[in-house]
């Protein structure tokens, strides 16, 4: 079944986008990023440690073919996140930017206000943005009228592993929406990853749930059979629920019948 | 003297005509990784070797790491 995922015109096969962040090792990291398959990962960007010597770096560790995908974590402003992306475009990231407006270090919920300030100049200055976003169908109307290529609806804060505690707005989204909507944030099992998907999501952000598991190449596995589990089950069409009982099989032939 | 600029806040002394290229190869830095913004503007990847540098410069030099 061809089911591509199309963002900016850029097709992929994957529904599945990972976090870099977590790992214990970047080795562990690449095995994980394997066996999710997924073909766009994030990667933050942050000032280099002149005094820690020669580190590894995180690029040598990425397959050619997946795509990176910079984030503005740490940014608290417009100004901030716009300043990020830029440097991040300038020394050869991609232009591709996932757009994170964060002034709440407690709970990690994005500022509605700036990203959408934010996603103006960036779509303006040729960047390619994914916005971070609580669920709201409004401002998801808006980033993709301002010329977001997606728009990314936490489903829980970062790192929590709650699940989709905000599905009502987020299938409300779902239901408006004129740009991909990928899930990102606060699944933390690959069930969770699999009900947004049967929700109708376009794709999901992974990065805690796979980086903290005990294993988490096996759970990076996981998350992609839930992934295409969930993608499955949308396109075939999930049942109604009833309200009662309803036999499977045949009420009448009895053997025990009089 | 060259005069310095500063590096990440740090000071460094900078060698006659040194561009940012020749600096990122002094500090250690391959060239491939960094990402510098210069004055508060980033400089493209493909003008390392043509950007020189002034005394008073004040460089940022960052790269990717690992994150969500």
């Amino acid at each position: 079944m061809d089911d591509r995922l199309t963002i900016a015109g850029r097709e992929f096969s994957s529904r599945l986008i990972t976090g870099t962040g977590k790992y214990e090792t970047f080795e562990v990291m690449r095995d994980a990023v394997a066996a999710s398959g997924c073909e766009m990962v994030t990667v933050a960007v942050r000032r280099i440690d002149l005094d820690a010597g020669d580190e590894e770096n995180i690029l040598d560790f990425l397959p050619e073919e997946v795509l990176l995908l910079p984030n503005t974590a740490g940014c608290e402003t417009a100004e901030e996140a716009v300043r990020v992306a830029r440097l991040a475009r300038a020394g050869g990231l991609p232009d591709w930017i996932k757009l994170e407006v964060i002034p709440d270090p407690r709970h990690l919920l994005p500022d509605p206000v700036e990203t959408l300030r934010a996603a103006e100049i960036l779509v303006a200055d040729g960047f390619t943005v994914l916005p971070y976003m609580l669920p709201d169908p409004v401002l998801a109307r808006k980033l993709a009228a301002a010329g977001c290529a997606t728009v990314m609806p936490l489903a829980a804060p970062i790192g929590t592993g709650r699940g989709l505690r905000l599905r009502d707005s987020i299938r409300i989204m779902i239901e408006e929406a004129e740009v991909p909507v990928v899930v990102d944030a606060g699944l933390g099992s690959p069930s969770h990853a699999a009900e947004a998907m049967e929700l109708g999501a376009d794709a999901v952000l992974v990065n805690t749930a796979i980086a903290r598991a005990d294993d988490p190449v096996t759970m990076a596995r996981a998350f992609r059979l839930a992934v295409e589990a969930g993608r499955a089950g949308r396109l075939a069409g999930i049942m109604d629920e009833q309200a009662t009982a309803q036999p499977s099989s045949p009420v009448g032939g009895l053997v025990t019948q009089p | 003297m060259s005069g310095a600029v500063t590096v990440n806040g740090r000071e460094h002394e900078l060698e006659p005509g040194e561009t940012v290229e020749r600096l990122l190869e002094r500090l250690g830095l391959g060239a491939r990784y960094a990402l510098v913004e210069r004055n508060g503007d980033p400089v493209e990847r493909a003008a390392y070797g043509r950007v020189a540098l002034t005394p008073g410069d004040r460089l940022v030099v960052a790269r990717p790491v690992a994150g969500g």
